[in-house]
């Protein structure tokens, strides 16, 4: 072998590529060759000189063709990649981007999947179908690195971009495109129909999905075109006009019966979608010069309550638009329908709490966050686009997410608040806008946020969030952990005492909780039958659920795998279509569809779900709880509880995530 | 207990008693295997799992923490009949010293190793046996390290519009260069945190430094390596280049010295010495486990034989004549120079790597183990610790060697 690799040493140019060929080659086979616990000292090697490989398509299509190989000799030996079918697509992404030898192994990787998938190497637990669709499914979830443009992170490091970049199209040449619409259809449908007010990723989908090439299945033509209306040009007269400025000029000359059919169009995109576009914004701007609320109501789809509403409140509700909505601001149009649907108008403290929003004195904390969102030159104020933002999570309030942050919490709290007593909200709201604190009770003594540090989060939070989340929840994620912190060591969890005096008196008092210490479980059945007694209609006496319950969910992956712990609150459990309980439930990371493996999968689209909300059935929500709150005064007969369904449940729970803990 | 535990040889009834490796080596255990030499593994905690599973015997252990229960290594190792302990790293020296001081019934084992970790208690001994080494001082304050300083260059009758004759300042017990300051002026001692002291303090050696990498057996040297430095903690030339070798005599003379002062009978060594413009030696530290830098991964290019395989050979007493002669080549029989450069990146900030075309297309040009940056962020080095990556380079000519190194010690590999 080396007496090759010494011959081709002589001649220059096209010799560099063989001669990393032959490189790639020997530290393969050095790794195949090694005894397995020093497997890991020759990996490096054969990811380096992959890594050079990567630089060309020719150097990638040659590490293809060694990669019926890797799983043998042990590239992934030891290590998170090891076994293909516990790969999981949404890491991909990540592991493209990531720095040092990871960027280079997570390709390897792919490229192993690839051969798994094209039968050059059958794996027992693996089937080539299934290669295909994890493939399949990294396509779908890394459109941008297949079709994207450059980002600054990209232009930033190239080289690791220009690799992934050539992965997929790899990826895109062998398994081929087909089928990818649809799924990137079915992907964005399932976001929609969560409406989140955070609409960033689901427009970066659309715009990604134009791209992709080779469906000609009208049916997939028509929903596509559907959501680039929505986000769009969404008339031929818009299209006519190319841009939303000249848009408006067209409007200024068309006829009342043409303004109607414009206004009855993006009203129905609006409803169907919510989402909305700089053309949306330019109808309302026409139509709000001379103040029009009928085709306002059309435009914004009302019904005739919400359009009663706004009669109702007009001058307000014209000022409010005026000022809020705004090309860059295009998201906020869906909160304002929903809020006047909600008729939250006739709530004075609502009422009153916007207008003092806009007139507010703002921190310079709360101008800051404001500001660095808004585009340059927007020409609009930090006080509209705060207000703007109130109004949305006020008709969306299960559209309010947690983004990157450990802050499940204040996205519960938000959320229920906005539900329950949006005057408080706003209260809240403002207190943080203009003196950069918020004060809380707890046991009788005041905490103001100004004065402590701290905080789940540690201050560090990615503000890719709704407007009122980037100025409260650093607030809010600091008296929790101010709160937790004074109730810790008491020998019971301090969620007890915490939740009810954050989220306020809506929460229960009593909480239990699996005791989960040093890994064991014990008392788990004594927990299951409570939860029934206190939330299954059937077994709670009739005290059905009024308000949202902050509960405590152990998280696992797709495989049963304990991952770890999540909040979630039950917003309610009802019969779904077929009269099956289901506990339907807000996830604050904005995004309900899981796989929790074993079967359970939480929904958000088909169970006869509000907008925002997951549902699992009864007995699989069960089975993964940890925590809740209950009163005392309304638990149903425990022992009605039937002895299968708790035995059902036990047995589940310990097949998925009780395998990680001792059962006492 | 201990006068009637069996010497380990015979511990599992003819079968060949273990060897216990002190640290996560990989390259040490692979060189076991591949000797049929049997091992047990002692390193700490969450390197075991991954040995376990691909079935080598692990035992783990905290190296940093010593109690009363320290004892219990020796009786987990016992239990496996383990006949020495060989150490791998800088923290496990004095744990093998200890444990070969009742394994192997050598009564000094301990303390001889505690002298490999105290710098001041190593640079003592070799000055008490005729080694000669620079004025050392063992120091507890900031005020102390001035007046060294001060005296030093009142010594050297240095005036003040000269620059000052520069003193080194290290921990007692660290690795290498690990904490190593270079002091060129009183504000270098000022600006120093607080817990930088107590600390040694020497006098400045200039010179051609060197490193030994001497192998023996039965008190006797069986084979030793020159690594030339061509730049401290960047780049080094294995073996030596022509200049240096012809001090070999002289420096394997130093060594048996060396051997001699520190009771070293069985084992590897690795000294550091300056060799100044007149010729003279003079002795700056010696280690006893595997060097760093990367020496051992030259070694193994330029001579051919593993030398971490040869360090398992020479530290059991009752490897074979045989076998040794067998096993390491003539020192002057290798074909080739094996060089390498550790590379650091220039900037404070960097987001990719840059790697020379030129560099790869060399004939000289074995491999490097750069990738991306894992963070933006340049560190500040820490002793001769933390580089990015290695290039490794090979060749027949060691001054295109040094040419190369040196080039490419001032290229930015990373944008």
């Amino acid at each position: 072998m080396s007496d090759s690799l010494q011959g081709s040493f002589k001649t220059d140019s096209q010799v560099g590529v063989g001669r990393q060929e032959q490189a790639f080659l020997h530290a393969l086979e050095a790794l195949e060759q090694a005894t397995p616990f020093v497997k890991i000292k020759y990996q490096t090697e054969v990811i380096r000189r992959a890594t050079d490989l990567f630089e060309t398509d020719e150097g990638l299509q040659f590490v293809r063709g060694q990669a019926h190989r890797f799983d043998s000799a042990g590239v992934f030996h030891a290590g998170p990649w090891e076994h293909p079918d516990r790969l999981l697509p949404e890491l991909v992404g990540g592991g493209l981007r990531a720095e040092g030898q990871y960027s280079a192994l997570e390709m390897l990787s792919e490229l192993r999947v690839l051969a798994i998938a094209a039968g050059d190497s059958p794996h027992p637990r693996f089937s080539a179908e299934q290669a295909l669709g994890f493939l399949r499914t990294v396509m779908g979830l890394n459109l941008e690195l297949l079709y994207g443009s450059e980002t600054e992170e990209s232009r930033l490091r190239p080289k690791v971009y220009a690799r992934a970049r050539r992965l997929l199209a790899k990826i895109e040449q062998e398994v081929s495109s087909e089928g990818l619409l649809e799924q990137v259809l079915d992907d964005i449908d399932a976001r929609v129909a969560q409406r989140p007010i955070d609409v960033s990723l689901t427009l970066k989908m659309i715009d990604q999905a134009k791209s992709i090439q080779g469906d000609p299945d009208p049916r997939l033509a028509a929903r596509l075109e559907r959501y680039l209306k929505a986000t769009g040009p969404p008339t031929p007269l818009a299209k006519k006009a190319c841009s939303p400025g000249n848009y408006r000029n067209l409007l200024a000359n068309a006829t009342a019966h043409e303004i109607e059919n414009e206004a009855k169009v993006v009203g129905k995109l609006l409803t169907l979608t919510g989402l909305s576009s700089e053309y949306h914004v330019a109808f309302l701007q026409h139509v709000l010069k001379n103040d029009e609320t009928e085709v306002l109501a059309v435009a914004l789809d009302l019904t005739e309550v919400g359009q009663a509403h706004m009669e109702q409140y007009r001058e307000k509700v014209l000022e409010w638009m005026r000022l809020t909505i705004h090309p860059a601001t295009s998201w906020i149009i869906y909160g304002f329908q929903q809020m006047l649907e909600r008729m939250l108008l006739a709530r004075p403290e609502v009422s009153d709490g916007l207008t003092k929003l806009i007139n507010l004195d703002l921190c310079a904390t709360a101008q800051q966050v404001t500001k660095k969102h808004l585009p340059r030159g927007t020409g609009i104020t930090s006080n509209a686009a705060i207000a703007g933002g109130a109004i949305s999570i006020l008709g969306q309030p299960l559209g309010v997410g947690q983004g990157n942050n450990p802050t499940c919490q204040g996205a519960r709290a938000l959320s229920l608040w906005s539900l329950h007593d949006p005057g408080y909200l706003l209260q809240l709201l403002t207190s943080a806008a203009r003196d950069d604190t918020v004060e809380f009770m707890f046991e009788g003594s005041p905490i103001f946020s100004k004065d402590i540090g701290g905080g789940v989060a540690e201050g560090k939070f990615d503000l890719k969030l709704d407007p009122v989340s980037r100025i409260l929840v650093p607030h809010l994620d600091r008296i929790y952990d101010e709160m937790m912190r004074r109730a810790a060591l008491r020998g019971e969890d301090p969620h007890k005492w915490v939740n009810p005096a954050l989220y306020g008196r809506w929460v229960p008092n009593s909480l239990t909780s699996i005791n989960l210490v040093n890994q064991t479980v014990s008392g788990y059945e004594n927990f299951l039958r409570l939860f029934y007694a206190t939330h299954h209609p059937l077994y709670d006496g009739g005290h059905d659920l009024v308000y949202p319950n902050p509960v405590g969910l152990l998280i696992t992956n797709v495989h049963g795998v304990f991952l770890g712990y999540h909040a979630v609150s039950i917003q309610r459990v009802a019969k779904d279509e077929e009269g099956k309980i289901r506990v339907y439930f807000f996830n604050p990371n904005n995004e309900g569809r899981q796989n929790w493996g074993k079967g359970v999968e939480p929904s958000v689209v088909g169970h006869l779900e509000i907008p925002g909300e997951s549902s699992l059935p009864f007995e699989h929500f069960a089975a993964h709880i940890y925590a809740f709150h209950y009163n005392q005064m309304e638990v149903g007969d425990l022992q009605a509880v039937p002895t299968e369904i708790i035995h059902a449940g036990i047995t589940h729970a310990k097949e998925s995530w009780g395998q990680a803990f001792t059962w006492l | 207990m201990e006068k009637n535990t069996p010497v380990a040889k015979s511990a599992r009834g003819g079968k060949r008693a273990p060897v216990a490796l002190l640290g996560y080596s990989l390259e040490t255990m692979e060189a076991a295997k591949e000797h049929n030499i049997p091992f047990v593994a002692v390193v700490p905690e969450g390197f075991d799992i991954a040995l376990k599973e691909d079935g080598v015997d692990v035992v783990t252990w905290d190296f940093y923490v010593h109690n009363q229960n320290s004892d219990r290594l020796y009786e987990k190792l016992v239990e496996r009949g383990v006949s020495h302990a060989v150490p791998l790293y800088e923290e496990t020296v004095e744990w093998a010293g200890s444990l070969n001081t009742r394994l192997l019934k050598d009564p000094r084992a301990f303390q001889r190793a505690l002298l490999f970790r105290d710098k001041a208690m190593m640079k003592r001994n070799a000055q008490m046996n005729g080694i000669r080494v620079g004025v050392f001082e063992e120091i507890r304050s900031r005020e102390e390290a001035l007046a060294f300083f001060e005296d030093i260059n009142e010594a050297r009758l240095r005036l003040q519009e000269e620059a000052p004759e520069p003193v080194h300042l290290k921990p007692l017990s660290a690795a290498g260069s690990v904490g190593h300051v270079f002091v060129r002026s009183r504000q270098d001692i000022t600006s120093l945190p607080d817990d930088a002291f107590p600390c040694l303090a020497e006098s400045h050696l200039a010179g051609q430094e060197f490193s030994v990498e001497a192998f023996i057996h039965k008190g006797k040297i069986e084979f030793m390596n020159i690594t030339e430095y061509v730049h401290l903690g960047y780049s080094q030339i294995v073996p030596e280049t022509p200049k240096l070798s012809k001090q070999r005599t002289k420096i394997r003379k130093a060594i048996e010295k060396l051997m001699k002062a520190f009771g070293i009978v069985n084992g590897m060594i690795h000294p550091e010495y300056f060799l100044d413009q007149e010729g003279e030696l003079h002795f700056g530290e010696v280690a006893a486990r595997v060097p760093g830098g990367h020496i051992f991964e030259l070694i193994q290019r330029a001579h051919g034989f593993n030398p971490y395989a040869a360090l398992l050979l020479c530290s059991d007493p009752n490897t074979s004549k045989t076998v040794l002669d067998r096993f390491f080549p003539k020192e002057k029989d290798h074909k080739i120079f094996a060089a390498n450069l550790m590379v650091y990146p220039r900037k404070p900030s960097v987001h990719q790597l840059q790697f020379p075309k030129e560099l790869e297309a060399h004939p000289y040009m074995d491999r490097h183990t750069m990738f991306e940056p894992v963070t933006a962020k340049v560190a500040e080095r820490v002793g001769f610790g933390n580089h990015y990556g290695t290039v490794f380079l090979a060749g027949e000519d060691p001054e295109t060697l040094r040419e190369l190194v040196q080039r490419y010690e001032e290229y930015d590999f990373y944008e």
